[in-house]
């Protein structure tokens, strides 16, 4: 039996204790479900499931009246950045498509900008990026910060580019039930400030709060002060800054991946 | 210690020569820029004297402070102002270059996207967003129209010119920037 079977049982038969559940998610939760691979997160597994998730959804409104307003406004405004929609990545690459063809000049992803030295941030990169991409920032890897597939199109061109793929399935922060896990941020921060991997461009859906949060850590590997920090998370997700990614970037225990960058001598990250 | 970036502070580019943005550089910002950034250069964009404690840094530090004096690109001679800022961009030697206003929103986006768009090709789009990023979308269209029309017949030694400009393969030691980018 999966977690997501377990779960959806939990959630017919004993929504209270999913509830506690998802209050104290640890080892204890494992072994209550029978799982010991030390894989398991609750937040992700709901959150990548959506049968499952407005299930969820619904056992926690009966529980929690009162932030269904909150909440809903929220579903319905703020995380519609988060979910990539592969359809509409599609409609709105071949509109462009047809315009460009012929034009020279490069056209760069949306919330494109530069980061530190060779490390780029930008939102979902469409077929009209792509000679912008290749011939003007020459990257060698690319960083996807969303759990679901990667566009055929964008794997085409980057096996054409010889650019390699990094994929680190984060679920967007969806205040205040799903948080990014710490140690998937270190495995992205890896990835991100290994010069092997540069020229290399992060991106998520929007380029907002899960690459600002990854920028946001890289701020902090370099000793940037938390205000320049979250001043720098707010242009980028504006208008739509989220005090959870702030918060994250403050709490982030970025131990593990200092000691790593300082064996592998990765630090200070070069401008 | 931890590093104080001027407000607004950003890479512009990074490759084989680094150019960055900001606001005004104030005290609590120097240990960053003379520790981080290394720079030869410092360009303000903007209309205020230099302030005491900044000279003294700059002083302190061997950078050399650039000042063109622009109230707004609607001043009368902008054209000149904005090739006097190009010519120091456009020389190897100047880097690594800070360009600074005060704020680091419109006179600074306006420098950026006429770099962006005469010498690295890109698209009104991407000016538009990189320029509205910074700025905070507020009080822009003057600033973009001029973007989108400036032009420029600056005349440059093409060995000086850093890598990231885009040349056409015209094979002279002397460039005219037609906003075209033809040869």
């Amino acid at each position: 039996m999966s977690y997501r079977d377990r779960l959806e049982g939990l959630a017919a038969d004993e929504p209270e204790s999913l509830l506690k559940l998802l209050k104290q998610e640890d080892e204890e939760i494992e072994s209550k479900l029978g799982l010991n691979n030390g894989m398991l997160n609750l937040h992700r597994v709901i959150n990548e499931d959506p049968g499952l998730r407005k299930r969820i959804e619904r056992i926690l409104d009966r529980f929690y009246p009162n932030d269904i307003n909150a909440k809903s406004q929220e579903n319905n405004e703020e995380d519609v950045d988060d979910i990539y929609d592969a359809d509409e990545h599609r409609v709105k690459s071949d509109a462009k498509l047809r315009i460009v063809d012929t034009e020279e000049e490069v056209i760069p992803p949306e919330n494109f900008s530069h980061i530190v030295g060779e490390i780029y941030r930008s939102s979902f990169p469409r077929p009209e990026n792509f000679p912008f991409l290749q011939n003007s920032i020459k990257l060698k890897s690319i960083m996807v910060l969303i759990p679901e597939d990667y566009p055929q199109e964008n794997l085409d061109f980057m096996s054409q580019a010889k650019i390699k793929l990094f994929q680190i399935g984060m679920s967007g922060n969806k205040e205040p039930f799903v948080n990014i896990p710490s140690d998937l941020l270190t495995s992205a921060l890896e990835v991100a400030i290994n010069p092997e991997n540069h020229p290399i461009l992060i991106h998520c859906n929007r380029g907002k709060h899960r690459t600002g949060c990854l920028v946001g850590c890289i701020r902090r590997l370099q000793n940037w002060s938390l205000t320049m920090i979250f001043d720098e998370y707010r242009r980028f997700a504006f208008p739509k800054a989220r005090a959870l990614d702030q918060q994250f970037i403050e709490m982030y225990d970025e131990e593990k991946i200092k000691k790593t960058a300082h064996e592998k001598k990765w630090l200070p990250i070069k401008w | 210690m931890v590093y104080i970036p001027p407000l607004n502070f950003a890479p512009v580019v990074s490759t084989e020569v680094s150019l960055y943005r900001s606001g005004y550089p104030m005290p609590l910002n120097y240990h960053f820029i003379a520790d981080q950034l290394h720079l030869k250069t410092v360009i303000y964009v903007g209309d205020k004297d230099i302030s005491e404690d900044y000279k003294e840094f700059l002083d302190s530090q061997g950078i050399r402070y650039e000042f063109v004096h622009v109230e707004s690109c609607r001043d009368a001679n902008i054209n000149t102002q904005m090739n006097q800022v190009l010519r120091k961009v456009l020389d190897k030697k100047n880097y690594p270059i800070l360009i600074h206003s005060n704020k680091g929103k419109h006179r600074v986006g306006v420098v950026v996207g006429i770099i962006r768009k005469l010498f690295q090709g890109w698209s009104t789009t991407g000016i538009y967003q990189e320029y509205g990023i910074f700025s905070g979308g507020l009080k822009g269209e003057v600033d973009l129209e001029f973007i989108t029309m400036f032009d420029t017949q600056l005349v440059v030694r093409r060995d000086g010119v850093p890598d990231f400009v885009k040349l056409p393969s015209d094979g002279g030691d002397y460039r005219e920037f037609d906003g075209r980018n033809k040869p």
